[in-house]
């Protein structure tokens, strides 16, 4: 197995483009070794935790810039994270165990574009966007597109993700992630429901609602038409419950040792209903009439 | 291909070369010759193999034995201080938290840096600090035990 260590990402992007085919890039590791010891040994593997300047947690206008590198833990504990982006917050603190949020990367969890990856559904509600080096130059490529599929993403074989763009959500607006998963610590999720609110200025109506889907899907998913129903209405009971059943309906899930499709259908419809009351709650004052 | 590592393991520099494809704990334990760090998953969900890596408990079996690297790693080996037992070692032993004592080197190492990092934990820092470590013996009790014993005793230094 070929090893290399780019220095910077100019030099990470040659050693992809010679060996992109059958070297894979790996961050902390907590993916790329299980699949070394229990499927696949790579052609090569591109350390790219030697490239300066690709972790840290900055404020950039109205967003926070979080580099590629950065670990989970830290975004953990990340006070800026906390209260701006308490949403990815959540997600960070449900992510597998200390031991794994010390080495993981942000970075890695997009790049591995698994269904299930935790902080996924949560970037798909905040609308963030990932910069991506190519050869021929940089791309930024908003994750609601950037998904193709288990373990493929629009960075490709050949382009490397640097940094995370994450703009605020809009005043007023309270966002929540839900995982369900057997264990409280170090389990993957059966489902993850991210959901992000904004009340219009009375307090009376949804004026926009985000809702992203883990877990249930090929890729995670964003639940378009449950938004379109939800926009621009009183959030009462008896929507809440429409959007909870037709959420699950834009969800495709699979049967796996996790779940039964039809159990975590179930789930998706439980924990959208449960999210729009707890962000409508928490938005509004006001509980569910 | 080979990798070079230059490291530092319980203070003494350590240079040795591995396969780039060998996780920490491969390293520790195959090509040391260290065997305290404990082989069971591989998977980085038990936390048998957890080491202390620039200050930070984390699992040396999805680690890369690359990145130890320039990085001062402390495994169980390097607790006790010739035959004297590491507060949290002692603790583990008085409070009967040891059966089959296959995971307890990763606990105490999740333990020794919970206890580096506050010497007065709540209740919640305990649950964080081990909930990435699997114990199918005690049921749990007496390693909390262990763990207020230890912290009692770390307070008192």
């Amino acid at each position: 197995m070929e090893y290399f260590e780019p220095k910077t990402v100019s030099e990470a992007l040659s050693v992809l483009a010679k060996h992109g085919a059958e070297a894979k890039v790996i961050a902390g590791g907590t993916d790329v070794m299980v699949d070394i010891k229990f499927k696949e040994e790579p052609g090569g593997l591109v350390n790219i935790k030697k490239i300066p300047g690709l972790s840290g947690i900055t404020e950039n206008g109205a967003g926070l810039r979080i580099g590629a590198l950065t670990t989970i833990r830290e975004i953990e504990t990340s006070a800026l994270v906390r209260e701006k982006l308490p949403v990815l917050w959540e997600a960070a603190h449900q992510f597998a165990s200390l031991q794994v949020r010390d080495t993981a990367t942000i970075g890695g969890n997009i790049c591995r574009a698994s269904p299930s990856g935790e902080t996924l559904a949560p970037l798909l509600v905040l609308e963030a966007a990932g910069k991506c080096a190519f050869s021929d130059g940089e791309k930024t490529l908003p994750f609601t597109s950037f998904f193709q599929g288990p373990g493929k993403s629009s960075a490709g074989a050949n382009g490397l993700l640097t940094e995370i763009d994450i703009p605020y959500p809009a005043a007023g607006s309270k966002g929540v992630y839900l995982k369900h998963a057997v264990r409280g610590a170090m389990d993957i999720a059966m489902v993850g429901v991210a959901v992000m609110l904004t009340p219009d200025a009375g307090k009376n109506n949804v004026q926009d609602v985000r809702i992203g889907l883990g877990a249930v899907a090929p890729t995670p998913i964003r639940a378009p038409k449950t938004e379109a129903l939800l926009r621009g209405k009183p959030l009462t009971a008896a929507l809440i419950k429409e959007a909870g059943a037709l959420a699950a309906t834009e969800s495709s899930p699979i049967s796996d040792q996790r779940s039964s499709a039809e159990n975590r259908r179930w789930i998706v419809e439980a924990l959208t209903r449960r999210g729009l009351q707890q962000t409508w709650k928490a938005a509004t004052g006001k509980e569910i009439g | 291909m080979s990798v070079t590592i230059n490291t530092k393991i319980n203070g003494q520099p350590v240079s040795a070369s591995a396969e780039a494809s060998t996780s920490l704990l491969e390293f520790l334990r195959d090509t040391l010759e260290m065997k305290g760090s404990k082989l069971c998953c591989n998977t980085g969900e038990c936390g048998a193999c957890t080491v202390i890596y620039n200050g930070k408990p984390i699992n040396s079996c999805v680690t890369m034995a690359a990145d130890a690297n320039g990085a001062e790693i402390t495994t169980i080996e390097g607790l006790a201080d010739g035959d004297k037992l590491h507060p949290v070692q002692q603790a583990f032993i008085d409070t009967g938290a040891v059966q089959c004592g296959y995971c307890t080197p990763g606990y105490i190492m999740s333990v020794k840096a919970l206890l580096d990092r506050t010497t007065k934990p709540t209740a919640e820092d305990i649950e964080e600090a081990v909930s990435g470590n699997i114990c199918r013996c005690t049921g749990y009790a007496k390693i909390v035990d262990a763990i207020h014993l230890a912290a009692q005793k770390l307070q008192l230094r």
